[in-house]
């Protein structure tokens, strides 16, 4: 099976991290990852299978270095998994906006963000009923919220810093 | 260029791009988030990973894989229990060989050398040196009876030998 599938796992990792020796520690990870659950991998679809458990370790990676860099003191509230919706420097920039105009920054969200932040911070759902209607793993969709709030957050601080400095402008 | 489609799944040109290393970090991220879990969209994935698309591995993966496979296999339960039974197999045939008590005999005889020096007291006149009775060693099986009997006879030929000499000499 490893020489049979070496190729695809390696190149579904080296894709998505774009670096061969992270991605050839992934590969290894990956086989020894489905050797454990070999029950589990469905007749006839050992590619597929294979695919899948690549990129979720690809995707453990990538996020656990993008939450490094974007992670700031105090953020540790945020943590990917069942963050409360209402607390943390996003919350509160979100908060401080109107009505309106947060609604308007979250349907002008791209996907895969516009569909939980809607479902989430304007129709009310928890977390766990928005991933059921998404039909997305919660902890992920947890992880798109705390990007959202992130991407949101840090387009009003551009926003006002804008303000700002147009204001000094004027005066 | 856009990644998702309105429903959520990646576009083709996305698809496209993730292939062709064309992906932002956060780009790359998002596709490995949707790829671990929409089955649709792996396999079109998948489907696109064939021939030339495909990348080889710089080390050759088996290999190493079998070392952690084995690495793995020791440390878990079955694994301990395999190695004590070989410890088991091993500790019984050095036994049955004979090999220990060559061994413990080869400790025995290099005491025996060792001991008689070291716990020896030095020579004096009050106590002839070949009346002096050696402490027994570890392992002696000399009883306590045997032993006192031993010390009394011991001292009363020292001290029959130094009543001789005074009265010679007196």
């Amino acid at each position: 099976m490893v020489r049979e599938y070496q190729g695809l796992v390696y190149t579904v990792c080296y894709q998505l991290v774009q670096d061969a020796d992270t991605a050839q520690d992934l590969a290894q990870e990956a086989f020894l990852a489905a050797w454990r659950a070999a029950d589990r991998c469905p007749a006839g679809c050992e590619k597929q299978w294979l695919a899948r458990i690549a990129a979720n370790k690809a995707k453990d990676h990538l996020r656990s270095g993008w939450a490094r860099k974007m992670s700031t003191p105090g953020d540790e509230v945020l943590a990917l998994a069942g963050a409360p919706p209402d607390q943390g420097p996003e919350a509160r920039a979100l908060a401080d906006l109107g009505q309106e105009a947060l609604r308007q920054k979250i349907l002008s969200l791209r996907e895969p963000y516009k569909t939980p932040c809607r479902l989430c911070l304007l129709e009310g759902y928890t977390p766990a009923e928005a991933a059921r209607l998404c039909r997305r793993p919660e902890k992920t969709l947890n992880a798109q919220l705390w990007r959202a709030k992130k991407m949101l957050r840090a387009e009003i601080e551009q926003e006002r810093e804008q303000e700002r400095r147009t204001g000094d402008g004027t005066v | 260029m856009e990644l998702f489609r309105e429903d959520g799944c990646l576009t083709d040109e996305g698809l496209q791009a993730l292939i062709d290393g064309q992906l932002d970090e956060l780009g790359r991220l998002e596709a490995a988030e949707h790829l671990s879990y929409c089955t649709k969209c792996l396999d079109r994935y998948t489907a696109l990973l064939t021939g030339d698309k495909l990348e080889t591995p710089p080390r050759d993966l088996s290999r190493p894989l079998g070392r952690a496979l084995w690495v793995h296999l020791m440390a878990n339960f079955y694994g301990r229990a395999a190695v004590a039974a070989v410890a088991a197999v091993l500790a019984l045939t050095i036994w049955r060989s004979g090999s220990l008590e060559l061994i413990l005999d080869r400790n025995a005889s290099a005491l025996e050398a060792y001991v008689p020096e070291q716990i020896a007291p030095p020579a004096s006149d009050t106590v002839p040196e070949s009346n002096y009775i050696t402490p027994p060693r570890p392992g002696d099986k000399t009883g306590m009876a045997e032993k006192v009997q031993q010390a009394v006879g011991g001292f009363l030929s020292g001290f029959a030998a130094k009543t001789g000499n005074a009265g010679t000499t007196n």
